[in-house]
């Protein structure tokens, strides 16, 4: 596997919208030709090379790894749209990050800004900190949000995580949120997207889920009226055909949206 | 004794709040307004404001080491166009104290600049606008809901004093085609955390603790489906409560729910008013609803109009890569200044320093700050440029939107003092001033 280093060498006064870096847009170009790629700033068109050292070489887009070094909090829309190879980012990163991607992967070691992920259509995104509001959600007006790929967020995700997501079973589309914690309305609108919580949820969660399945590992402030319990059970079957153990509530819902409904939320017992 | 002359000016279209009475009479002496008919009060007191005080701008003002400088209308405008095309990332925000045609060149200028506009909906109805963008809206104008509605809630607002005419124009004391008896014809609900005046003058009150609306929202919904739910209360509302009030909406023969800024403000924010809309439309299934937001500031409706026509989005649109963009949370001003990326403003008839929080205030005041503005105010104040306009819709006229998206004429009945340019004018010779500048 080939690497192109990037190192940030100096911060935007506002933020940079870099949606250039990704595996798509530097296969088989040289450096320079990389440092020529345009991100914008402000108003302004700007190149990678004004904010960035790179290094390294590319190739092929499945064989080439991007790996991003600094404080990225003020840059946005790294690995927008990429469909293959992989970036890693050590450091915090803006928003949009790796949104409507439809393959690769992306790693972040560190924290993520709002929309990680949003209308996630492939591929994998690994965040080892905290994720900001709307990970793995529709933009505005958008009635499909993440279609399928898969979301791990160690630490807590912000508020309206996985909002509209959409799953397809003929297309074995199976989109999924694994985190360690989350905020309000967790999943609202979910049309058959799976998220599982390690830890403890706010309040709504769910909030308007026509199908779909929500595994909360830890406790739940406030509960949303409109589900109801059906019981208790020992092991969860999720719609990929993956088992998770231990006594948990298991609720259907929301009722809200459908009187019956094979939406389901487990909280454990 | 000299005679005085006074002119009298009928169907005034008051420039005031949402409801956009249209009926006023308003009495003028040497230019000074003296008489107000048929306004209510907060609406009397803006044309009273408009006369002649020491709160009122005479003539733009530059800052010169920390005190303001009287300067020509050129000198100002000059030195303004020079802030905005300095700028890299450049904030219009305000245009909803204005008229339509202002609005419009306020699209134009963020164009030329590509800057990022936005209108006080941010801050108030935005999140109504977000909940329509996902599940659509059932509404309807507001002479409909006078004539046929026989059962009206008010969800979270306080119509006697933010909207004091809109219960005897639209939706609760007035006599209707249908509703020959007025008030008696009506069913009202109210649903607040506090004992309203409002409230105190409903046929049913429902006090729902403070944030927990989109609870009770979601209760109502699953029990109109004829579920039966476990808990026997939601956000402080009894079980039967709750079936009253469902079985009431349903056998009415035409609801309304009128919400304000105590849904759309409150915890869950525009999740509030996606199920009061999803619950409107639901209740269609039974009999006829709709529902429509009491918006605040009387041409707020119009920017989201004007915005949206002009570049197909309605606030929070970035226009920085030359074509518009949007997405409120990113490009909203509340959060553009508390993450200190905007590096120079335009507040256009707006006080952002006396609503918006503390710390993205403290944002604003650290780059150059325009204002154009007729009176003093925190904004003001704290502005590098002040340039005072004439009042829209009394010192000019102009298009307005109701709440209910109708447009309304507004009137002239005076002139404004020593000339004063109208918001129009003022934002048209900056453009032209941006336009030298950058050479076009």
């Amino acid at each position: 596997m080939t690497q192109v280093k990037l190192k940030l060498k100096k911060q935007p006064n506002v933020p940079l919208e870099a949606e250039s870096i990704t595996p798509d847009n530097f296969a088989g170009k040289n450096i320079n030709e990389i440092k020529g790629l345009i991100v914008y700033h402000g108003k302004e068109k700007e190149k990678i090379g004004d904010y960035f050292d790179v290094s390294g070489e590319s190739s092929e887009i499945n064989d080439l790894k991007i790996i991003i070094e600094g404080d990225l909090s003020n840059i946005k829309r790294i690995g927008e749209k990429m469909t293959s190879g992989e970036i890693i980012i050590n450091g915090n990163v803006g928003m949009h990050v790796g949104n409507q991607m439809g393959g690769g992967k992306i790693l972040i070691n560190g924290n993520a800004d709002d929309w990680a992920g949003a209308m996630l259509k492939g591929g994998e995104l690994e965040i080892t900190g905290d994720a900001g509001n709307y990970i793995g959600s529709a933009y505005r007006g958008y009635w499909k949000g993440m279609e399928n790929g898969l979301i791990k967020v160690k630490g807590k995700v912000g508020h309206e995580s996985m909002l509209w997501a959409r799953s397809s079973k003929g297309a074995k589309k199976f989109p999924m949120l694994i985190c360690g914690g989350a905020a309000s309305f967790l999943g609202i609108h979910n049309h058959g997207g799976t998220i599982i919580v390690e830890g403890d949820v706010d309040r709504c969660a769910g909030a308007d889920q026509a199908w779909g399945t929500i595994v909360i590992k830890g406790k739940v402030s406030r509960k949303l009226p409109s589900f109801k319990k059906m019981g208790e059970i020992n092991e969860i079957t999720l719609p990929n055909g993956d088992v998770i153990k231990g006594k948990f509530i298991e609720y259907s819902g929301d009722h809200a949206t459908k009187k019956e409904t094979n939406g389901r939320l487990y909280i454990a017992a | 004794m000299a005679v005085r002359k006074i002119k009298t000016v009928y169907d005034v279209v008051c420039p005031f709040c949402g409801t956009l009475c249209d009926d006023l009479e308003v009495d003028v002496v040497d230019n000074k307004i003296t008489e107000v008919r048929n306004g209510c009060q907060i609406g009397t007191k803006k044309f009273f404001a408009s006369n002649p005080s020491e709160h009122r701008y005479k003539t733009p003002l530059i800052k010169v080491n920390g005190s303001f400088k009287e300067a020509s209308w050129d000198e100002a405008l000059d030195k303004a166009a020079d802030i905005l095309v300095k700028a890299k990332r450049p904030l219009l925000y305000g245009f909803s104290s204005t008229e339509c045609e202002a609005q419009s060149k306020g699209v134009e200028l963020a164009e030329i600049l590509g800057a990022i506009l936005d209108n006080t909906a941010s801050v108030c109805h935005g999140p109504t606008i977000l909940a329509e963008q996902d599940v659509g809206v059932p509404t309807s104008t507001l002479g409909e809901y006078k004539n046929r509605a026989d059962l009206v809630i008010f969800w979270g607002c306080n119509p006697v004093h933010a909207h004091p005419r809109h219960l005897s124009r639209y939706s609760e004391f007035v006599r209707g085609y249908f509703r020959k008896d007025g008030r008696n014809d009506r069913f009202i609900v109210v649903i607040d955390p506090r004992n309203t005046h409002t409230a105190q003058i409903a046929d049913l009150f429902i006090q729902v603790n403070p944030s927990e609306d989109y609870g009770l929202l979601n209760a109502i919904r699953a029990i109109l489906r004829g579920v039966e739910l476990d808990e026997k209360e939601v956000a402080g509302v009894s079980m039967e409560n709750i079936k009253e009030l469902a079985d009431k909406v349903k056998s009415c023969n035409f609801g309304v729910i009128f919400f304000g800024m105590g849904l759309t403000q409150s915890l869950a924010h525009h999740r509030n008013i996606d199920a009061a809309i999803c619950l409107t439309r639901e209740l269609n299934d039974h009999t006829k609803f709709l529902i429509t937001p009491m918006r605040g500031h009387y041409n707020v409706t119009g920017a989201n109009q004007v915005f949206t026509w002009i570049t197909g989005y309605p606030f929070s649109i970035d226009f920085s890569r030359g074509y518009p963009r949007y997405n409120p949370g990113e490009f909203s001003s509340v959060e553009l200044l508390l993450k200190d990326q905007v590096d120079a403003s335009l507040m256009v008839s707006t006080d952002p320093a006396s609503n918006f929080p503390a710390a993205s205030v403290k944002n604003m005041f650290k780059h150059p700050l325009i204002a154009i503005e007729p009176h003093e105010t925190p904004t003001s104040v704290n502005a590098d440029i002040i340039l005072p306009p004439a009042y829209a819709g009394i010192e000019c006229e102009g298009t307005a939107y109701r709440m209910d998206s109708i447009p309304l004429r507004l009137r002239k009945v005076k002139d404004a003092p020593n000339g004063l340019l109208t918001d129009r004018e003022i934002l048209e010779r900056l453009i032209e001033k941006v336009k030298e500048k950058k050479g076009e």
